[in-house]
């Protein structure tokens, strides 16, 4: 994946820069499409052509993987759950609430 | 009374949990399911079943959600271009955290990564945020989400798509040192 140039940058030298061959709107192209392909979603052809984009391009492999991670720990992520106490107080004041009004 | 009563025990907790991920803390999250279930018991005898009870409450409370965001007048939600995530340093390409040869269960066992984890989610703008909490947190699919906030799948999807880009971006830029589990758990080990 071609790195996003910050100001102030100075280009890199061709023989630094990432190699890449298709340059850096296939990334881009990859980049954009990224969720549909990790929640298998896309079309045989299209998962083939960016399966073969990864074997090409670390950059955007490592990409990938570190949002398959994120959306794993996203997935798995604990939320706290209530205790009996606060679950009844809750409907009483629900209750009470619907009656005032 | 008794139909309530078991629309409140079935779901409390689900919506409860939605809430708090929404919310970020558990007083917030109370008013929110209160607020949920008083809209629910008022509305109970309309509800004529064409969405699944579980997806008619998530609905009632995004909007309750979004109508308490309203009254603290907030700044407006920012848009998400797919331009901010392109990495500008080699280190952004992958999550600076230590999770390698961890399941997601055992990696969120570090206090810290859940609290960058939970800060990230925290930071996205709203609109965003409900659509990755209702997707890859709550599971459900994309044409629910859709269905609860009124958009199509394809805008789902986009959300959903940049929500997952900006969270990635907020974990690579974390930096966490080794994992460091819950005190209590490093003494049941």
């Amino acid at each position: 994946m071609a790195k996003r140039q910050t100001s102030g940058q100075r280009p890199r030298s061709s023989t630094t820069r990432h190699q890449h061959d298709h340059g850096k709107s296939r990334c881009l192209g990859i980049l954009r499409q990224l969720s549909a392909y990790i929640d298998d979603e896309l079309a045989g052809d299209i998962c083939h052509e960016i399966r073969r984009h990864l074997g090409a391009c670390p950059n955007c492999e490592v990409f990938v993987a570190s949002l398959r991670q994120t959306v794993s720990l996203c997935r798995h992520s604990p939320a706290p759950g209530l205790s009996p106490i606060d679950r009844a107080v809750m409907r009483q004041n629900i209750l009470k609430t619907a009656r005032i009004r | 009374m008794k139909a309530f009563d078991k629309l409140y025990r079935d779901h409390v907790d689900l919506i409860y949990r939605f809430a708090h991920r929404l919310c970020g803390e558990p007083e917030a999250a109370k008013d929110l399911v209160q607020d949920t279930f008083l809209n629910a018991y008022r509305g109970f005898e309309r509800f004529r079943g064409d969405a699944q009870v579980s997806t008619w409450l998530y609905t009632i409370a995004s909007r309750a959600c979004l109508r308490m965001r309203r009254r603290r007048k907030g700044a407006p939600d920012r848009e998400l271009s797919l331009e901010e995530f392109i990495p500008t340093s080699d280190g952004e390409f992958r999550l600076q955290i230590p999770i390698d040869g961890l399941s997601p269960e055992e990696a969120l066992q570090n206090k810290q990564l859940r609290h960058a984890l939970d800060t990230a989610i925290d930071q996205l703008p709203k609109k965003y945020k409900m659509v990755l909490i209702l997707r890859d947190m709550e599971d459900l699919s994309a044409k629910e989400v859709g269905t609860i906030m009124g958009l199509n799948e394809r805008a789902v999807k986009s959300r959903l798509h940049r929500a997952r880009l900006f969270v990635r971006r907020q974990l690579s830029a974390q930096g966490l040192g080794q994992a460091e589990p819950d005190h209590e758990h490093a003494l049941l080990g």
